[in-house]
């Protein structure tokens, strides 16, 4: 049962090293010893160009569970951020990332980061994770774009 | 009624109390066949298998007239969405999963060659790129989910030849069947909506004995297979059974029965008949459900050894309760003679803070500018809201400023304003009290019923203590039990009165009513007090005892009955009055309810 989990986080590994999408970085942490933790991937994210989430790389942490595949990783953003599908804790809402709506074993951890990339600048309003991000998006377009940027800016990379 | 309840009929029984209604308990096998039934019928009217009369089934709620209606409009649509056929190959024939072929494939490394002939190549060329990606090349296969490209794989595909390894569709099935309670099965590809039928489920699960699968597989695979498999057959089953709106699960926990009663199908149907049904099984896996279970056997069981005389009837109907659920609502007890829309409405009273929005409502007053909720804890009638420093009067709830110094003559006392105020305050304070009137006696008897484990338990020695000082036997002092037994019914429908009383129109019917609720509650207390007091000593005083036990047991059960039965009459006919809308019921005199906060 548990066999599956390691393998494919390895074999992840190995495509995402062999082709990635550009500005995208994706890797397992390490443990204090040095060792590496397959279970827990450091990624980031960077904002689509044209968009006013552009510039910025947003880091973001993944845990896989033990029944991975057969459950999708947990995917926070740290430090959380300010978007309407983004709970406050960090953690991003979206139907491929849950088991009861569209995840399917066969998603692939490049996938999934491409998908969080299109939902920054297309957030689901129907499925809001926070209220300010949400109420600002839905009120005032000018002030939530503003915000946007100046995350954006404070997300460059050094 | 989305099903032809005429299917699961039930044979009428000769003799039917007012109060009763007509059910068939049915177990998982009986589900299986009916639902068998279904499947051939559809499967024979479509030309289909019976895989895909399950898919088609299931994903219309198993709604068979609709089902119909709109395979015949498009058959194609139907079964795309009911992740029979994905949108490509679908359009040029929808019956392509009733072949046999591609959903039952097995495939593994040694045997590569199936793939290439046979019905799949065709297929295979009208399947766009995503087929193609998973699809294993005759040279290797790597399965996409674990990586795994060892030679031996065993992999399987659903139509859509998305092609997996076995081991993780065993996962991915435990994952789904037993974590997520589904029945339904998605192929593990991205964005693929085709689903599993149950004969892939089972093939993966429970391979036949004998198949290279079965042979591989570890006894603990096995049985875990099999544990699973049984899970998703029940599943199946529970989606069948909350299809069907004349079928209801067992409510008590590791109870698999189905109860049908098709007299209380409809939401109407409930404002006319207390579905109180029992499943037919007995004995409750956690002895705490049941008050009378636990204590009272263990206290019986050496007893009935030492006096010769192995009663087990007894034994049986204490022991072991039946599984008694309402029908018609998720209320898990006889909640006679009180409809389900007014149970749950009292329930809901009793359960919501609303009456401590109704103590607020008695004794507190709002201020009048800034609404903050103020208790008065002092004598003086000059108010100073300590949110708003608004000052008014407690009295007449007017500013203070217009009164003055000349409290006394309290010049605003008939302002309409202070008035509605006063009236609304009085009022609440009334139906507070009324409130309480109904909820103290209910939860009396309810806390009686409670207590009648004690009651048993005493009354076992009691009969203990009977029959050593008289000559009666084991059998003879039975009436003691039968009679707590008796009170302890009673006091259940008691309990059950006061909820109705609480919502029923103050009018004839209703004194009535509380005439039969009277008689009944008196001589049960009558009868509690008998079987509390000291047993005799001396033989008359038995027999006098005895005498008396049984003719008010006998004549309690008749005012129960009388009670149990005048109610559920009044339901048919429509003579029991709410004085709050209640679901299902239809108000003409909407106007004129009594407003209950």
């Amino acid at each position: 049962m548990s066999g599956i989990c390691r393998p494919r986080l390895a074999e992840e590994r190995k495509q995402w090293r062999k082709d990635h999408p550009f500005g995208f970085y994706a890797k397992p942490t390490k443990a204090a010893d040095g060792s590496m933790n397959l279970m827990d991937w450091e990624v980031g994210i960077p904002g689509k160009v044209g968009t006013p989430w552009a510039d910025g790389l947003y880091k973001l942490s993944m845990t896989f569970p033990e029944d991975y595949p057969s459950k999708p990783p947990k995917c926070k953003f740290t430090p959380p951020l300010f978007h309407p599908n983004v709970y406050p804790s960090g953690t991003v809402c979206l139907s491929i990332l849950d088991e009861e709506k569209s995840w399917k074993p066969a998603i692939t951890i490049k996938q999934i980061l491409l998908g969080v990339q299109d939902l920054l600048d297309n957030p689901n309003i129907a499925d809001p994770a926070q209220s300010d991000a949400y109420t600002m998006f839905k009120n005032d377009k000018h002030s939530y774009e503003k915000r946007i940027r100046q995350q954006a800016r404070e997300n460059i990379p050094k | 009624m989305d099903m032809d309840n005429e299917d699961f009929k039930v044979p009428i029984k000769e003799k039917k109390k007012a109060y009763e209604v007509d059910f068939t308990s049915l177990s998982q096998t009986a589900i299986e066949k009916m639902m068998d039934s279904e499947l051939e019928h559809i499967a024979g009217i479509f030309g289909v298998d019976r895989d895909t009369a399950a898919l088609l089934l299931r994903h219309l709620q198993w709604n068979k007239e609709r089902l119909i209606e709109k395979y015949m409009d498009n058959a194609s649509s139907v079964s795309i969405d009911a992740g029979i056929s994905s949108p490509s190959t679908s359009t040029s024939s929808p019956t392509i999963p009733s072949a046999p072929g591609p959903s039952r494939r097995t495939t593994s490394r040694s045997s590569t060659k199936v793939l290439g002939p046979s019905p799949s190549t065709s297929k295979q060329r009208r399947t766009p790129p995503p087929a193609k990606k998973y699809t294993p090349s005759a040279t290797s296969f790597t399965c996409h989910i674990c990586f795994d490209d060892s030679p031996s794989l065993k992999t399987r595909a659903l139509g859509c030849e998305h092609t997996f390894c076995l081991g993780c569709w065993v996962d991915y099935l435990g994952s789904r069947i037993r974590d997520e309670q589904e029945l339904v099965i998605p192929c593990m590809a991205e964005s693929c909506a085709l689903r599993a039928p149950d004969s892939f489920v089972r093939a993966i699960l429970v391979p036949d004995a004998g198949s290279p699968e079965a042979k591989s597989m570890t006894p603990e695979e096995k049985a875990a297979g099999q544990k699973l498999w049984e899970r998703f057959g029940e599943l199946g089953v529970r989606d069948f059974v909350g299809a069907n709106k004349a079928l209801k699960y067992c409510p008590y926990p590791a109870c698999t029965n189905t109860v049908s009663c098709p007299s209380a199908s409809t939401k109407a149907s409930l404002t006319r008949i207390v579905p109180i049904v029992t499943c037919g099984a007995r004995g409750i896996p956690q002895t705490s459900q049941s008050p009378s279970s636990s204590s009272s056997s263990p206290a019986l069981n050496p007893y009935a050894a030492g006096g010769g005389s192995s009663d087990n009837t007894t034994l049986d109907t204490a022991a072991s309760k039946e599984h008694v659920y309402c029908f018609g609502c998720p209320v898990e007890s006889d909640h006679r003679p009180v409809v389900c829309g007014v149970a749950r409405m009292w329930l809901k009273k009793c359960a919501d803070d609303s009456e401590t929005a109704n103590w607020i409502k008695s004794n507190t007053k709002e201020c009048p500018i800034c609404q903050s909720t103020i208790e008065k804890n002092g004598g003086c009638n000059h108010m100073t809201c300590k949110k708003c420093k608004h000052e008014f009067c407690w009295v007449c709830m007017g500013p203070w400023t217009e009164h003055g110094t000349q409290w006394y003559s309290c010049n605003r006392y008939e302002e309409k304003a202070g008035i509605d105020a006063r009236d609304q305050q009085s009022q609440s304070r009334a139906s507070l009290e009324r409130y309480l009137h109904y909820y103290n006696r209910w939860a009396n008897h309810e806390q009686s019923s409670k207590l009648s484990l004690d009651l048993y338990a005493k009354t076992e020695k009691k009969m203990e203590s009977l029959q050593s000082s008289s000559a009666l036997t084991w059998i003879e002092v039975q009436f003691m039990r039968k009679a707590v037994d008796q009170a302890v019914r009673c006091r259940r429908t008691l309990q059950w009165t006061y909820a109705m009383g609480y919502f029923l129109e103050n009018d004839n019917m209703k004194e009535l009513f509380e005439a039969n609720q009277r008689d009944l509650e008196r001589s049960v207390e009558e009868l509690s007090e008998l079987l509390e007091g000291p047993v005799p000593v001396d033989k008359e005083g038995i027999g006098v005892l005895r005498q008396k036990v049984t003719d008010k047991t006998v004549y309690v059960q008749m005012r129960n009955e009388v009670m149990l039965e005048d109610t559920a009459n009044g339901l048919v006919e429509g003579r029991w009055k709410w004085n709050a809308p209640v679901e299902g019921f239809s108000y003409e005199e909407d106007g004129d309810v009594d407003v209950l906060p």
